[in-house]
């Protein structure tokens, strides 16, 4: 089971107050920065839930 | 630092209420016991990882009521709270932390261990070793005449006291080397340069056993300092110390515990290490696992846990001389189970 961003949440990298904190605390590359833009590669993810607990705008939840 | 101030008891006091960021651990001890709730958490993880610069904790200056309670409780004294610009530390009527560090210089061979192993930095050691020209005697003789600048010897010294002065090749002056010194405060005088030099152009005699009487026994001086204002109390430099110089209480006894179905993530989370300030957390065979000899239980690593896999059973705080009854109460709830 993989995470899901809410796009309405987050801010983007430009808007995040930790710059795209998710992305830096995920050691397993599963998330990326594409342009801009977070990219989830779900195929990667550990369900360790970092970046879940830690994203400044509450924008990472789980599926389901 | 931070520091909420304000004049009460219709201006009859005044009380303040700072928090030193540098001191405070994230444990999150003041947040789960501030009355108003006006304490916030920061994160934690991301703050130890150095991807944030943000204070540790957030103090809601609005709703502070300036009570002292987080003080009181802080066993890391991160937060300072004065009435009438006395800490409350030194007033009589407000509780008192017993956890204590101390280093017994009588005892201390001034080792190093401690030091190198202290997660704050707390200890400082200073020592001064005899030279060994004092503890090894003997006899050198180079022969710069013989010498052919192979600098065999100087690649063999075990104790990398024979340097070769080496020179840019010149066609006037034939040579690879002007010199080749011998730095007798290194040479142990064990006469490898003597057997491998191919031209003879080496003397050594150890005369060590000869004048064993002559010499004196190593002193080893020195000096130790735990910082208080630095150390947290950990128990590394206890646990780690040959000769048992140093004595540690804890602000907490108990001991760790994970929930039935903790599913820790290991390295690839490992967020209870990053923020353990005593370095009492390791990730072995991918499960997190705390080593109690060196746990303040401060519970910094439930609070990082994205599992909310760790739970800190407190059994005994180490906090004396509480006097108010609601207090006592409040303070209570930390050695109760928390996750």
């Amino acid at each position: 089971m993989s995470v899901i961003i809410d796009i309405e949440k987050c801010g983007k990298i430009k808007d995040c107050p930790g710059e795209g904190l998710c992305i830096k605390l995920c050691e397993q590359g599963a998330l990326e920065e594409v342009e801009g833009e977070i990219v989830l590669h779900p195929e990667k993810c550990d369900d360790c839930d970092l970046c879940i607990q830690n994203c400044p705008n509450q924008a990472i939840s789980k599926e389901g | 630092m931070v520091t909420v101030a304000r004049e009460t008891k219709e201006g009859k006091q005044s009380r303040s209420l700072t928090h030193k960021d540098e001191k405070c651990v994230g444990c999150g001890i003041c947040t789960d016991l501030c009355p108003t709730s006006s304490i916030k958490l920061g994160p934690i993880l991301p703050i130890a990882r150095g991807l944030l610069k943000v204070d540790k904790i957030n103090i809601n200056k609005e709703n502070c009521v300036l009570c002292g309670l987080c003080a009181s409780a802080c066993p890391f004294e991160a937060l300072e709270f004065d009435i009438d610009g006395v800490d409350i530390k030194e007033r009589p009527e407000y509780p008192k932390w017993t956890d204590d560090a101390e280093i017994d210089e009588e005892k201390c061979i001034y080792c190093g261990r401690c030091e190198k192993a202290c997660p704050t930095e707390a200890i400082y050691l200073s020592r001064s070793l005899p030279n060994v020209e004092e503890l090894v005697r003997g006899e050198t003789e180079l022969d710069q005449e013989k010498c052919i600048q192979c600098g065999i010897c100087e690649e063999l010294c075990p104790a990398e006291a024979i340097t070769m002065h080496r020179n840019d090749i010149d066609p006037s002056e034939p040579n690879v080397a002007s010199s080749v010194e011998l730095d007798k405060s290194k040479c142990v005088y064990c006469g490898v340069c003597k057997r491998a030099c191919p031209v003879d152009a080496i003397k050594i005699v150890c005369t060590t056993c000869m004048e064993q009487e002559d010499i004196v026994t190593p002193e080893i001086e020195g000096c130790i300092v735990l910082n208080e204002d630095e150390c947290i109390n950990c128990g590394w430099c206890q646990e780690i110390c040959p000769v048992d110089a140093a004595k540690v209480t804890k602000p907490f006894e108990g001991e760790i515990e994970y929930t039935e179905d903790f599913v820790c993530k290991g390295e690839t989370c490992h967020a209870c290490e990053d923020v353990c300030p005593c370095n009492a957390i390791s990730i072995v065979d991918g499960k997190s696992v705390v080593n109690p000899l060196f746990c303040t239980l401060c519970g910094a690593c439930a609070k990082a846990c994205p599992q909310k896999g760790i739970i800190i059973k407190r059994e005994k705080m180490n906090l004396e001389n509480i006097r108010s009854k609601s207090w006592k109460r409040r303070l209570s709830g930390l050695t109760e189970e928390n996750s």
